[in-house]
This record gives structure tokens, C-alpha cells and sequence, in this order.
């Protein structure tokens, strides 16, 4: 066989002052051309593994190393992270902060310029050109959106055409079209530049799609390595690390299939030729009552720098009763993050009018506004105002002098399960904890509505679907919840209604599964449903909306003997 | 104009969306003007001579003559109206501060005929700050320094130092708002809106802290990528600053607004002795 590309034997290494060793006696090869995925529970030693390669591990971060790393010939002891770069591009999941330069074409260039390239404008023109993003290039960057700011720290990493890529948890804040885009990149990068691509990904939808290998860690070592499909039929190791598989391999796995299919097609083509009849009882919208909040005829528009007038809202009717649980959905641009500006008093309708229990509000502001509805910002961090947890908690109760709040903080504290991090500072804790304590803020406004902006952005699988239980803690202290959300399968078992956007018009407004079963207004806002539901949209199968759903009807089918064809 | 347009009006200018657009503008400004076609170099080393000397004199006809180039450079410049109005909040405030305090140690109306002038001076110095700063954009500024021997992380920290300003800015307004929308305001404005704007001023001086924590959690990020994307590299790297700059060239311009400058100068010292 020939040379690895990356070679690590037995590496260990513990951060400085930490005496936990994150890898622990770690082994892994990369050939010339892998598609790689590294997947792995929280902590499992992931990114850590990935920053010995170009040898930010222990060049940079100085710790308790021990074995040895050779990446393209060189070995990461000897040689600095700069030496290194020139043959190893790294692109971090906080994208934000790794654009350095302020306009799109500097920043793409800036690798190739600073090692003394004289091409260097070219080298960025090429990678700009492979990103896609090539009619921005005089743009400045903090002009540019969310999906663009990914693509172009995809592209500054690139542009010295190194042979290794390493992108980590490329697509966790994407829209599925974005997420798609970014892959194709990769996808071209990998099969006409011949450029080896290492991903740190969560989404095995993708990785089925996309990558060739996947790696899985456990406790700071690479439990194997394997290629795609047989890892992805590994259902029982990634299950026990909280790693999902697709869908529809988590089906056939229930079902005990000989043949586990890994992508929507193969799973076509193995259920495909059955009829089933229907188990699910359709869940249905809440009707009576006076609205909690409600919008009337509302529009927004506001003027752009160029002076031009940008509709951001487009007449604009909707009621939220109690009970509602609410998925606000659509792509990036469709008008979601306007309305829920509007909904919490940050933006004031140009049109229309803004009524809370029937009534029409006269002052919006969101002062006046955050007495009835909560907002729980898509960043956590954003939020955080005070030193510690409780204090985070109790600041709105304090400042308005509420009696015995401290009761009420203790209780919610406690049905958030954060009363030992009390006296913590929430902004050095987890994503999953900072995200407890996001909604913790929330319900302590005892509010009658709360809106929460991607509540399971940036979160591995384990704590997403931790997220789903505390929504449940949270239907205590509120009547009606709302969530923008890219998020389906959040949407699919949480939600019970659903509003689509699409350019600044809410395109659908039904129960969930009654959308999730149209396929054109899907298609025309540009969401893509889960799995599981995809496929039962395929083959005309009954609504299920979990895989758990989908096995049961199966099941059900096969023991009544409806089970027709195959 | 009605109260409430005047208020839309100042709701307008005084938001920071306002703000920020004006800075963005004022630092990276692509319009053409008389400074921009100089060579940064050039802008820097004269901007220096402008912003010390002036320090030393003490004769009233220099420091007019000075003003007054000043003025028509900043005329020229094209300065943004928020600039200069900042500015001149800055100036007249001083004077009154400085005034109050003299009447506290017995100064009376004579006192303020001294302070004009230290105003004509602080202005000289200030327009000729303001003129060159919207001239040179932050990555001429930052190459300038680069050739002119500073080193490679001084001058890529003024660069970054801009471009972080806005992304900065914008997660100002995103704490702002997260105390908005948590706090409490006053329920009536007061006397001119006092309660207000008291109000508004604690959240604005109190969201500072986290923003600083904020950003200091996440510049790991970009320590890390400053080293993978070789930054170190091409500090120690000639010929990464001969490619870098190699853009700057000195020209006819160059040489003719120095010899005017020099001309000038001369000019109005000259005056001095004659008046």
C-alpha cells in the first residue's frame, strides 16, 4: 500500500493545567484522496485529533504530548504550524472570527500572501471562483450573509491548494441549501483538485452522500476506521455513542433488514412496491380561544444603504392561540428573523397593527413587549449580561422588583437542571448548558409567549435532543412557544404547527404533517423534510414522523399480513 | 419641521446602525479626493509634522494659517458631517469645562479669549487628524506602516482592528438589546426626557463588560487562524512585504503636494514676522 498522507501513531495529549488526557494512545492513517468524516460523541477528542495534523498540537498549544505525527513527510514536532499550513488548510467552525481581512478578495488571498506568493491575487480569484463567491469579490465582509461568510473561510483555506483540507462541523449554522452547496465544493475539491478532505461532522445524511471513510472516536482514541457504508451500518457503535445514522438505516436496523440502505434512493428501492395503512393520528391545530398575540395585515419594509426600500415583510396575518407549539421555517432571507423582530418589539410594523389578547398595542418597544413575550436570542452568549448563571436568571425579576423571586429562580433553576452551576459565569460553559440557560432566562420573564431563534443551532445530537425535553420544561411556564428553526426533525417531533416563509410572505400556515406531505411547497421554500418523512412522501406510505413511528406501522403491517408485494 | 419629524429625524442619526454605516464609510471610503490620490507615506510623515509642531507655537498668525489649511483640507476630504460634528461637541464642551473651572478659581469673560486660541490650535491639529484618517483608508494606513518599517503585527493590528469594528458594533447593539429586552424603562420620560435618556445610558455603559468578554473569549479562534493561515510566516518574510506594498509608488502628486505644503508653511512663518 502506499504512503499515508497523515500518519498518527499513538499519539496522547492532555491540555495544559487539565490533567485528563483528550487522546489517549490515538492511531490513524489518511490516504491520498480520502473523503474522510471524523464522528464521535461531545469530548471525544475530535478537534483535538484534527489540530495535531497541521500541528497547532503541541507547537501551539503546549500540553502533555506523547507519540508521533508525520503529515505529508513532515514531522509536526519538528516543523512549525506555519511550515506545515503551506501543505494543510484548516477551517474552523466559528467562521466569523477567522476572517482576518476586511474585504472578500484580501481575505481569500491572504494565505498565498503571506507566504510570498506572486500569484497570490490569483490563487484567492481561483478559490473565490471554486466557492462560488467570485461576484463579491470587492465586497466588504461583514456585508456578507451567514452561507457567504462560510463559503469564504472555506475559500481562504484553500487558496494555497493544499493537499489536505480540514473542515470542522462544516455545515452546523447552514440552511439545507447552503449545507448542500458547501459540500459540493468540498466534493469538488476532492474529485477534479485531488485535494484530501477531512471533515468533523454530525449530519450522516451528509456524510452518506458525500464522504468516502469515517472515523469513529471514543474516549480520545479512534475506535475505526471504515469505509461509508459499512460504517453507517455500524448501527449499534454510533448508536451507543449518540451518533445517529441516517434514517432510514435507524429503520432498517429496527426492522432487522439483511440490507441496510444508507441514502433516500437505496431505501426507495429496499421499501419500495408495499402498501401500509395508516397508524398515525394526524395532529391537529388549535381552534377557539382569543389569540395570545396576533398580527394584523402587518408589513415591514426598511431602506437599504443604497437608499432603495427593501420589503422585509409583506402584509402579513397571523394568530398564535394558547397551546400553539409553532415552527417558524423557511430559508435564509425569507423574512423569519424580521418577524420575530417584529413579534418582540425590536422592529416596529410600517403597516398593521400588533395586537396582544385582542387588544392592539399603541407603544411597541421591547421593554413594553418583554412583560408578555420572551425572545431567546439563536446565541446564547449574546444573552448573557451578568457574571453568573443565577444572576442571569433573576435580572429581570430584580429590575422589576418582583416579590420573593427568589423562589421562582430556584424552582426554574432547578427544572433546568442548572442549580450546581449557579455561581458559575454562564459564557465559559458548554454549548448545551449555555443553551439551558438561554431558556432558563426565558421562562424566569414568565412570559405568555416565547419565541426561541434556532434553538439547536451549533449543538451535537446528544444535546439536541436534550433540547426537545427541556421544551417540554419550558410548556410549564408559558402558554405558547414559537421556534425559527432550519432544524425538521426538530420541527417534525416537536412542532405541531407550521408556518412557511418565503420572501417576506408566509407561504403555509397548517399542521405539520399536512405540510411535510406537500412536496411542492417544500420544494418552493426550499426546505427539505427528514428522512424518514421523505421517504414515506416517496412511496406513498403513511405520514410517520420518527423512525421509531415508521417501524411500528411497518411492523404492524407485517403482523396483520398487509405487507403486499415484494 | 413638526416634533415628530424632528425626532424620526434624530431617531435616525443617533441610532447605531447610523453609526456604524458612518464609520464603515469614514474608514474605508472608496470616494476620490484630493488626499487619496497621495501615497499613504507621504500623508503619514506630513500628518505627523501637523499634529506635533502645532504644539509649539504660540503666534496667533501661524495657527490661523494653519487652521485655515486645515479647513480647506478637510473641505476637500470630503469629512462626514458626524465626524465633524463630534468634533465639535468635543471643542465646545472642553472650552466650557475649561471655563467652568476657571470661574471657580476666579477667572472671569477675559479667561475665554485664551481658550479660543488653544481651540484654534486643538482644531488645527484635530481637522488635519480628521482630513488624513478619512483619506487613508485602514489598509493603505496599515501598508504604509509596513514599509515605513514597523513591524508585520503592529501594522496588521491596525488593519484588523477596523475590520473587527463593525462585526464588533453589531453584537454592541445585540447585548443593548438583550438588556432591552430584559430591562425595565422608565415609565415616564421626565423633563426632557432625562429618565430616558439616563436609562438608555446605563444599558449603554453597561453592555461594554460582556462585550469585552465576549470578544476575548472568541480571538482564540483567531490567534489560531492568524498561525494556520501562516501569518507568522510572512511576518519574518520580505518578500511578502514587497508584494504586499508593492502598490505604493511616489508620484507627481506626491512630490507637488509636499513642495505646496513646504511652500505654505513658509508663507504663513513669514507672515508671522511681518504682521
Amino acid at each position: 500500500m502506499h504512503k499515508p498522507l497523515i500518519d498518527i501513531r499513538n499519539v496522547s495529549f492532555a491540555y495544559p493545567g487539565n490533567e485528563t488526557r483528550v487522546l489517549d494512545g490515538a492511531n490513524l492513517q489518511v490516504f491520498e484522496g480520502d473523503f474522510l468524516a471524523i464522528v464521535g460523541g461531545n469530548g471525544s477528542g475530535k478537534s483535538t485529533l484534527c489540530k495535531t495534523m497541521n500541528g497547532l498540537i503541541p507547537r501551539f498549544y503546549v500540553g502533555e504530548f506523547e507519540g508521533e505525527v508525520i503529515t505529508d513527510g513532515m514531522d509536526t514536532s519538528v516543523h512549525d504550524v506555519a511550515a506545515l499550513s503551506q501543505s494543510i488548510g484548516y477551517v474552523y467552525q466559528d467562521f466569523e472570527n477567522q476572517l482576518l481581512r476586511p474585504t472578500v478578495k484580501e481575505d481569500a488571498s491572504f494565505v498565498p500572501l503571506n507566504y510570498g506568493l506572486p500569484d497570490f491575487m490569483e490563487r484567492g480569484e481561483w478559490a473565490l471562483q471554486v466557492t462560488g463567491l467570485a461576484h463579491l469579490k470587492n465586497e466588504f465582509v461583514w456585508q456578507l450573509s451567514g452561507g457567504q461568510k462560510h463559503l469564504l473561510a472555506l475559500a481562504g483555506a484553500i487558496a494555497m491548494r493544499p493537499k489536505i483540507l480540514i473542515v470542522d462541523e462544516p455545515i452546523a449554522q447552514l440552511d439545507p441549501q447552503h449545507a448542500i452547496q458547501i459540500y459540493d465544493v468540498l466534493k469538488i475539491l476532492n474529485e477534479q483538485y485531488g485535494t484530501t478532505i477531512i471533515v468533523i461532522e454530525h449530519h450522516t445524511e451528509f456524510i452518506a452522500k458525500y464522504c468516502k471513510q469515517v472515523v469513529l472516536m471514543d474516549h480520545g482514541r479512534v475506535f475505526w476506521k471504515k469505509a461509508v457504508r459499512e460504517a453507517l451500518c455500524s448501527v449499534e457503535d454510533l448508536m451507543e455513542r449518540q451518533i445517529y445514522p441516517p434514517q432510514v438505516t435507524q429503520a432498517a436496523h429496527y426492522l432487522n433488514l439483511d440490507h441496510y440502505p444508507i441514502t433516500l434512493e437505496e431505501a426507495v428501492a429496499c421499501f419500495e412496491g408495499r402498501t401500509l395503512s395508516e397508524i398515525h393520528s394526524p395532529k391537529t391545530i388549535l381552534k377557539g380561544s382569543t389569540p395570545k398575540l396576533s398580527l394584523k395585515n402587518t408589513s415591514v419594509q426598511y431602506k437599504t444603504l443604497g437608499k432603495k426600500v427593501k420589503k422585509a415583510l409583506i402584509n402579513i396575518s397571523v394568530d398564535f392561540l394558547e397551546g400553539d407549539q409553532v415552527a417558524l421555517v423557511g430559508n435564509n432571507g425569507a423574512g423569519k428573523s424580521t418577524l420575530l423582530k417584529l413579534l418582540t418589539g425590536i422592529v416596529k410594523p410600517t403597516e398593521g397593527s400588533l395586537e396582544l389578547l385582542g387588544k392592539p398595542l399603541r407603544k411597541i418597544t421591547p421593554e413594553e413587549l418583554s412583560s408578555h413575550i420572551a425572545y431567546v436570542f439563536q446565541n446564547p452568549e449574546e444573552m448573557f449580561i451578568e457574571d453568573s448563571v443565577r444572576k442571569e436568571i433573576e435580572y429581570y425579576l430584580k429590575v422589576r422588583k418582583i416579590e420573593n423571586y427568589g423562589e421562582l429562580v430556584d424552582r426554574i433553576m432547578d427544572d433546568f437542571d442548572l442549580t450546581d452551576f449557579q455561581h458559575q459565569d454562564a459564557r465559559l460553559m458548554s454549548g448545551g448548558q449555555q443553551r439551558r440557560v438561554s431558556l432558563a432566562i426565558g421562562a424566569a420573564m414568565r412570559p405568555s409567549v416565547i419565541i426561541l431563534d434556532e434553538p439547536t443551532a451549533n449543538l451535537d445530537i446528544a444535546t439536541k435532543s436534550k433540547v426537545v425535553m427541556m421544551l417540554e420544561q419550558l410548556k410549564k411556564h408559558v402558554d405558547t412557544i414559537i421556534i425559527a428553526t432550519h432544524d425538521m426533525q426538530l420541527v417534525a417531533e416537536w412542532a405541531n404547527r407550521m408556518i412557511v416563509m418565503h420572501a417576506g410572505e408566509v407561504l403555509m400556515d397548517d399542521t405539520t404533517d399536512a405540510i411535510f406531505q406537500q412536496r411542492e411547497t417544500l420544494t418552493q421554500a426550499g426546505l427539505v423534510p427528514p428522512q424518514i418523512i421523505a421517504l414515506c412522501n416517496e412511496l406513498n406510505f403513511p405520514h410517520c414522523t420518527t423512525v421509531e413511528e415508521f417501524a411500528k406501522c411497518w411492523k404492524g403491517a407485517a403482523k396483520r399480513g398487509e405487507l403486499v408485494g415484494n | 419641521m413638526s416634533w415628530l419629524e424632528i425626532s424620526k429625524f434624530l431617531n435616525e442619526k443617533l441610532s447605531l446602525e447610523y453609526v456604524k454605516n458612518e464609520l464603515v464609510k469614514t474608514a474605508y471610503g472608496t470616494e476620490e479626493n484630493l488626499l487619496t490620490k497621495l501615497d499613504p507615506r507621504v500623508l503619514l510623515i506630513w500628518y505627523c509634522y501637523f499634529a506635533i509642531v502645532p504644539w509649539f507655537i504660540h503666534s496667533h498668525v501661524v495657527l490661523i494659517g494653519y487652521l485655515l489649511f486645515m479647513l480647506f483640507l478637510t473641505y476637500r476630504a470630503k469629512v462626514s458631517p458626524l465626524i465633524l460634528g463630534v468634533m465639535g461637541l468635543g471643542l465646545l464642551g472642553e472650552m466650557l469645562i475649561l471655563f467652568i473651572i476657571s470661574l471657580l478659581f476666579g477667572g472671569d469673560l477675559e479667561t475665554v479669549l485664551p481658550m479660543v486660541w488653544l481651540c484654534i490650535k486643538l482644531g488645527g491639529i484635530s481637522l488635519a487628524s480628521v482630513a488624513v484618517f478619512t483619506s487613508i483608508n485602514p489598509e493603505k494606513f496599515s501598508d504604509a506602516l509596513l514599509r515605513l518599517g514597523f513591524p508585520a503585527q503592529f501594522s496588521f493590528s491596525v488593519a484588523y482592528a477596523y475590520r473587527i469594528l463593525p462585526t464588533l458594533l453589531e453584537e454592541f447593539q445585540q447585548i443593548i438589546l438583550s438588556y432591552r429586552l430584559r430591562g425595565l424603562a422608565p415609565e415616564k420620560s421626565g423633563l426632557f426626557y432625562w429618565r430616558k435618556i439616563v436609562y438608555f445610558l446605563i444599558v449603554f455603559i453597561r453592555s461594554f463588560y460582556p462585550l469585552i468578554l465576549n470578544s476575548a473569549k472568541r480571538s482564540r479562534t483567531t490567534v489560531e487562524a492568524l498561525e494556520t493561515k501562516g501569518f507568522t510566516y510572512g511576518a519574518n518574510n520580505l518578500q511578502m512585504i514587497k508584494l504586499k506594498t508593492g502598490y505604493l509608488k511616489l508620484t507627481y502628486n506626491d512630490y507637488a503636494f509636499t513642495m505646496i505644503s513646504i511652500f505654505y508653511l513658509i508663507i504663513v512663518h513669514a507672515l508671522h514676522y511681518v504682521l
